[in-house]
């Protein structure tokens, strides 16, 4: 029988695999995609370093360790359901029904869209999978392109899509409505655009240094915001135009366009039709959290986690005996933190297993530590105030979970 | 404002913009009502795409929705299978 069963072989997956074989654990790694790597193969970027983060090769290294430690890895896979049986676990695959006591969740994010009119039209995708076709399946996605919405994987995304000689024409909002929240307001864009500031260095994020370092521009927010927009690696980033609907007869012609005033409200009068033969809608991602819902976890919304996620420790326990999780469900970052928080978990199973002494010990704090350090220097972070995130949930975590450990050791002092 | 109405929020099931609001406007009804009057969520893809749109929906007709819960459960399978798969027939 396997030890452990990890569901999703992105970068958490399989560090937690690779950190749970390492510690003699018989480990088997399912994903439903045909190849392991989850999201990470689809990313290309540059550090703050200067150094590039190269996706694929960071997942074949990844996978080569895995293969090397005998983890079995099966690709093509889904499983679709997920459930306790006495101290066991049984996992629903599509080939069969696999029986544990240790299940690593690492399914990671899922895209949310922005809809308008004319989204289902062909040649409308979300920016996630602009970036699949270009960086996985090498296919051109169009020849001239319209982001539709203002966030940070939309920037990264447009990056590796202009590495690929893709030509993006622009950057508009969504219209401002109940479906597109904040991201329809001009004023809360450049607020969290702006606190992406410090990531200025980084080749990804120039956006127009006038535009982002500059204190006037603070100031005056969005009254004075160029007509022109400013340029984001030269592809002009326009967020007082709002798109109202994406045209075209059998697939996109363009995208249709208006002035908004500081706050997203349109200004009658003002329509245009930008053309395009491609629409990237770039809504943002969410925990991908179904197998932890149905395994019947608790769940908290966390806005700075990017939404509902299961109750979680440091060391990547659920409230649930044998079900830990890690990387994005446990909250959206980037693919290194992922990595990391995958280690931790592996580790965190193997001490449940049994593998006890101090080396384990010391494993798992230096991955915890680890954890920390990699989200200080992170050169992507979805959400600025993360660490407040992650600080809700480790405080609901010692008040729901860990109150009769507490008892257990004052207990033992009085 | 008119043509939003028109706007399809679940592919899946081909829900617009406008029944999802009326529905929620007349009977103020949580996400799984939402989803079991209108199919909304129901589809093929099981909710994974247009889950946000409808909370953001809910949310806007009905705030301060419980931080606790997840609006619209999930429930197995959670991706669509054969019932010879989960019957464990696997040839
Ligand atoms: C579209 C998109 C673009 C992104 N771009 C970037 C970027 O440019 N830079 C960056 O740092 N981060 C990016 N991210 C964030 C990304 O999620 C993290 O960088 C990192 O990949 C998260 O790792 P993970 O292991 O948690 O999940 P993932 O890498 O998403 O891996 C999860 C795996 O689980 C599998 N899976 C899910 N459900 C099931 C199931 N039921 N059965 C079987 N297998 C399942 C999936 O097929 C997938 O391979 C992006 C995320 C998305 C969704």
């Amino acid at each position: 029988m396997m030890d452990v069963i990890v569901i999703g072989a992105g970068p958490a997956g399989l560090a937690g695999a690779i950190a749970s074989a390492n510690s003699g654990l018989k480990v088997i790694v399912i994903d439903e995609f045909i190849k392991p790597g989850g999201r990470l193969i689809g990313q290309l970027h540059q550090e703050r370093s200067g150094e590039w983060w190269n996706g694929i090769e960071e997942s074949e290294r990844l996978h080569q360790e895995a293969i090397t430690l005998s983890v079995d890895i099966r690709c093509g896979v889904s499983v679709y359901n997920l459930e306790k049986d006495g101290d066991l676990w049984n996992v629903h695959t599509s080939i069969g029904t696999i029986t544990v006591p240790f299940v690593l969740i690492a399914t990671g994010a899922a895209e949310y869209p922005i809809p308008l009119p004319g989204w289902t039209l062909p040649g409308v995708m979300s920016i996630g999978a602009a970036q699949v076709m270009t960086n996985v399946h090498r296919v051109q996605v169009g020849k001239k392109g319209i982001i539709v919405g203002a966030n940070i994987l939309a920037f990264a995304i447009l990056n590796e899509l202009q590495l690929a000689g893709i030509h993006v024409d622009r950057i508009v909002l969504p219209e401002k409505g109940p479906l597109s929240g904040k991201a329809g307001e001009p004023e809360e864009v450049m607020k969290s655009l702006l606190h992406a500031a410090h990531l200025a260095p980084s080749p990804l994020l120039r956006i127009g240094s006038r535009f982002m370092k500059n204190d006037w521009f603070r100031k005056t927010g969005m009254k004075f915001f160029p007509k022109n927009g400013v340029k984001v690696n030269g592809t002009p980033l326009l967020l007082r135009k709002a798109a109202i609907e994406v045209i075209g007869m059998k697939q996109v012609e363009g995208v249709r366009v208006a002035d908004t005033d500081a706050n997203g409200t349109i200004i009658p009068g003002t329509e245009t039709v930008y053309e395009a033969d491609f629409v990237c809608i770039a809504g943002g991602l969410y925990p991908l959290a179904e197998l932890a819902a149905v395994a019947g976890c608790p769940f908290q919304f966390i806005h700075e986690l990017g939404g509902h996620v299961p109750h979680h420790s440091e060391t990547m326990e659920t409230p649930l005996e044998g079900l830990f999780v890690a990387g994005n469900i446990t909250g959206i970052e980037s693919g290194k933190i992922a990595i990391a928080q995958g280690t931790t978990a592996g580790y965190s199973i193997a001490k449940h297993a049994g593998k006890c002494g101090a080396v384990i010990d010391e494993q798992l704090n230096q991955a915890i530590q680890n954890v920390r350090l990699i989200r200080m220097q992170a050169a992507i972070q979805f959400n600025p105030d993360i660490e407040s995130g992650r600080r809700k949930m480790s405080e609901l975590w010692e008040k729901l979970y860990e109150k009769p450990a507490n008892l257990h050791s004052t207990q033992k002092l009085g | 404002m008119n043509s939003n109405e028109a706007i399809v929020v679940c592919r899946c099931e081909e829900v617009t913009y406008g029944q999802l609001r009326t529905t929620a406007e007349e009977h103020q009804c949580t996400a799984r009502e939402i989803k079991l009057r209108t199919r909304a969520g129901m589809g093929f893809c099981g909710g994974r795409t247009c889950r946000i749109p409808l909370d953001r929906i809910i949310e806007d007709v009905l705030p301060n929705v419980s931080q606790g819960d997840i609006p619209l459960k999930y429930q197995p399978p959670i991706r669509p299978v054969s019932f010879g798969t989960v019957g464990e027939k696997n040839d």
